[in-house]
């Protein structure tokens, strides 16, 4: 902006009103703040300039104030600008003075729409002007005086511009004049200016939509709370523990699952379910030697005599002995069953099995029972299981002592295992199609299969003999042998359509070497040997017995003799093949149980209904036996089982009462053979067979003799 | 013979240190606590030696896949108590000397 030397008049409060017809062009300066020829207009301008006051300034001290005038000059030319610059100059080898260009800037150029008066162009634009209001004149007559005022007007205004003393407003009013009649009398002729300052604003308000505050809160997550503290030896622990658990838990899967392969055989070791059990097991290990304990004082004398005492009258009797009554086995809570088997535990001495069931058809009881009874407690059972059938037999497995199968009376086998749970069976047969359909009279652990399972044999009254495979999760039935009434020897026992009467199995024997060979002693009193490689056909059959077989068993070392009881009274002693008993030995009672001693070949001893237990030693006395004691009351109580302890000289003898007895055998019932001169250094095993040979050799010449006059016979008889 | 049973009681009482993840506490649904056993095992197998690394894995791991605000902590030995939304947390034992704790709280 070509920046004007404003002059300021500083004056008192009501300061006067400036008012110049300048034309900026008149204020322009040359860059080098030199005055152009103009300014000696200005100075003109600044001399004429006179100041109006109003008349009604009643103040008095006004004029005085007002006569004090202070200007101040703004200058475009820099007075710090040093003027007197000079530089050498090699030219003309003498000092130049410098000349600074450049000394102004324009910032703003603004071309100014105002007009000095007595510029040309102004008088032009008046002219122009005059001579239209001048044909307006000559056109409207009425507008004549009025242009001839503003003539006037505006002559006056030129007089006075000179002076420049005419009021702005006076002008922009006959400006004004002057317009309006321009456009009353020259409508469309000129062209008309907008007044660009005229306008008017326009707006509309829509309708506003009511703004509404809605808010929900949601309930916020739960929070909890939880500490906790991990250390080295809280971690190892819990790993522990852990570890522990999945442990056990294996070991239950394995017997929910019936896996038998465990070779443990602990067989007092008690499944552990956790810590509480831990205590509980601990506990009731102390109780039960505790209980022990108490009982050891309690049956003190009977100890003494079950150890030490040997009847005396043994040495003066000739060779006859008694049996010597000690402890009495009777569970409480069974007092109305009968003792239906007894075995010994082939691992533990002290520790025998006895089952719990009844004999009599007609008075069947819901429930039956077995107990393990070990001699060091007579007081209470060491394990009582519960069935829900009578149990008719039972059996221990003699490699896995922990491992009973039992008979029930209703058809059906289970098998327990004592080492996690004697409550409940591991295998147990179906009740419906894989059972016998009669009672189970006996079940005997056979020899292992090859490939590892275990099996076993019942027989029952059904006239079927099956035998049982321990799968993994079950029991697996075969039939071997179906038991037709065939009383002649070596016809077949199937495709005989005009007999399928079947005898009724009361017993099993498994040979003791050849594990394909049993013997099945039957109700009709019939002896079978069977081969379970030959379903068809008995090998041999005996017609031993007139009434119902109750016992098989083969002697300890021969295996070729076995001994059978019946209820025809009578105990006969076979040997394979031979139709004819080597003994026959009447009772005066139905025989229940007959078992050959473990320590001798030639003793056997037998239990009858009439509560006589009979020993005989066949190498003493070959006729009678060389005890018969009464064990209990004959009016109320019948013998019904017997057992042999393997190791001790004791025998238990069961009544249908439920009390087991044990007996300890005086020192004439257990003679051993008197070893010769010559026979010194022979096993006493070889000694026993021996023994038994000699004494066979005598009893079987009668027979073969008698025999061949048989033969002798039926040939003549031929002839 | 009693060298033999010896050794053998020898083993029988060696102590077996066990490295599998054992999950001690955890309120997680099933599918998510699987995931996020997952996510610790991968990392503290990955960052054996570092449980820094570890438990910063973690956090981002389970972060990105159930979203933000999880805390972890991963060491040997330490005490805590923490507030945390209920069916987001997991503590366990890992590599048989390492507990890892993860929750989550906004």
């Amino acid at each position: 902006m070509p920046s004007p030397n404003i002059i300021k008049k500083v004056s008192g409060k009501t300061a006067p009103v400036l008012r110049s017809r300048i034309s900026t062009r008149q204020f322009r300066f040359s860059k080098d703040g030199t005055e152009d020829g103009s300014s000696h207009d200005l100075q003109q301008w600044l001399k004429r300039k006179q100041s109006v006051w109003p008349t009604d300034n009643l103040n008095p001290f006004v004029d005085k104030e007002q006569v004090e005038e202070i200007s101040l000059n703004l200058f475009v030319g820099d007075p710090q600008l040093p003027d007197n610059l000079v530089e050498f100059s090699f030219k003309e080898r003498a000092f130049v003075p410098v000349i600074f260009h450049d000394q102004s800037l324009i910032l703003l150029e603004n071309e100014g729409t105002c007009l000095h008066i007595e510029s040309q162009e102004a008088k032009e634009l008046t002219a122009a002007v005059s001579s239209i209001s001048t044909e307006v004149i000559e056109e409207k007559e009425p507008s004549d005086e009025i242009v001839e005022t503003i003539n006037e007007s505006l002559k006056n205004c030129e007089e006075e511009e000179s002076a420049d003393e005419i009021d702005d407003d006076e002008i922009k009013d006959i400006k004004d004049e002057k317009d309006a009649i321009a456009k009353q009398s020259t409508l469309g002729k000129t062209k008309k200016l907008m007044n660009q300052f005229n306008f008017c604003e326009r707006a509309t308000i829509t309708y506003s939509n009511f703004l509404k505050n809605t808010g929900t809160q949601t309930k916020p997550p739960i929070r909890m709370t939880f500490s906790n503290y991990a250390t080295q030896w809280i971690i190892y622990d819990s790993y522990q523990e852990n570890y522990e658990m999945q442990e056990r838990e294996k070991e239950k899967g394995k017997r929910e699952k019936s896996t038998v392969l465990i070779k443990k055989e602990d067989f007092q070791k008690k499944f552990v379910t956790d810590r509480n059990d831990v205590m509980n097991t601990n506990m009731i290990k102390k109780l039960l030697i505790l209980e022990r304990m108490i009982n050891q004082n309690i049956f003190d004398d009977i100890l003494q005599d079950f150890r030490y005492y040997e009847d005396p009258s043994d040495e003066f009797q000739n060779s006859t002995g008694t049996l010597l009554p000690l402890w009495k086995f009777q569970f409480q809570e069974i007092k109305k069953l009968s003792v239906t088997d007894i075995k010994w535990n082939p691992r533990y001495f002290d520790l025998f099995g006895v089952s719990f069931g009844t004999f009599d058809f007609q008075k069947q009881s819901s429930n039956g029972c077995f107990c393990l009874w070990s001699l060091k407690n007579p007081s209470y059972p060491d394990f009582v299981t519960y069935t829900q059938s009578g149990v008719m037999s039972l059996d221990f497995h003699i490699s896995r002592p922990y491992l009973v199968v039992v008979g029930l009376h209703n058809g059906t086998v289970a098998v327990y295992d004592f080492r996690f749970n004697s409550k409940s069976p591991i295998y147990q047969s179906n009740h419906v199609d894989n059972k016998h359909c009669g009672i189970v009279w006996q079940v005997q652990w056979g020899e292992d299969l090859t490939d590892g399972e275990m099996i076993f044999y019942s027989v029952s009254s059904d006239g079927s003999v099956f035998n049982w495979i321990l799968m993994q999760n079950y029991l697996s039935l075969t039939s071997i042998i179906t038991l037709y009434n065939k009383p002649e020897p070596n016809s077949l026992l199937i495709n005989e359509e005009n007999n399928q009467l079947k005898d009724c199995g009361m017993c099993i024997a498994l040979h003791p070497t050849d594990h394909l060979l049993f013997l099945i002693g039957t109700e009709e009193g019939y002896i079978y040997k069977c081969s379970t490689a030959y379903l068809a056909t008995y090998l041999f059959t005996y017609e031993a017995h007139h009434m119902p077989v109750h016992r098989l068993d083969y002697n300890k070392y021969s295996p070729n003799i076995f001994a059978s009881c019946s209820a025809d009274w009578s105990i006969k002693i076979w040997e394979d093949n031979r139709k004819e008993p080597l003994f026959v030995f009447d009772t005066a009672s139905s025989v229940a149980d007959v078992k050959w001693a473990p320590y001798s070949s030639t003793v056997l001893a037998a239990v009858c209904f009439d509560c006589k237990t009979y020993v005989f030693d066949l190498n003493v006395d070959k006729y009678k036996a060389i005890c018969v004691q009464t064990i209990c009351s004959k009016k109320f109580n019948k013998l019904t089982k017997l057992a042999f302890n393997w190791k001790l000289p004791v025998i238990v003898v069961g009544d249908d009462k439920g009390i087991s007895s044990v007996l300890k055998l005086s020192p004439n019932l257990r003679i051993k053979p008197r070893v010769t001169k010559k026979q010194q250094g022979v096993d006493l095993n070889e000694l026993e067979i021996i023994k038994l040979e000699k004494l066979l050799s005598l009893i079987r010449e009668p027979t073969e003799k008698s025999k061949s006059i048989i033969i002798q016979s039926s040939d003549s008889t031929s002839i | 013979m009693t060298e033999f049973l010896e050794s053998k009681k020898d083993e029988e009482n060696r102590k077996i240190i066990h490295t599998y993840a054992l999950v001690k506490a955890s309120d997680m649904n099933d599918e998510m606590k699987a995931e996020t056993i997952e996510t610790c095992v991968t990392a503290c197998e990955k960052y054996s030696s570092n449980n820094e690394a570890a438990a910063r894995m973690i956090k981002e791991t389970m972060d990105k896949k159930f979203g933000t605000a999880w805390h972890t902590v991963v060491g040997e030995s330490y005490g805590f108590e923490i507030s945390y939304d209920s069916r987001s947390l997991l503590y366990m034992f890992f590599g048989g000397n390492t507990a890892v704790c993860t929750w989550k709280c906004s």
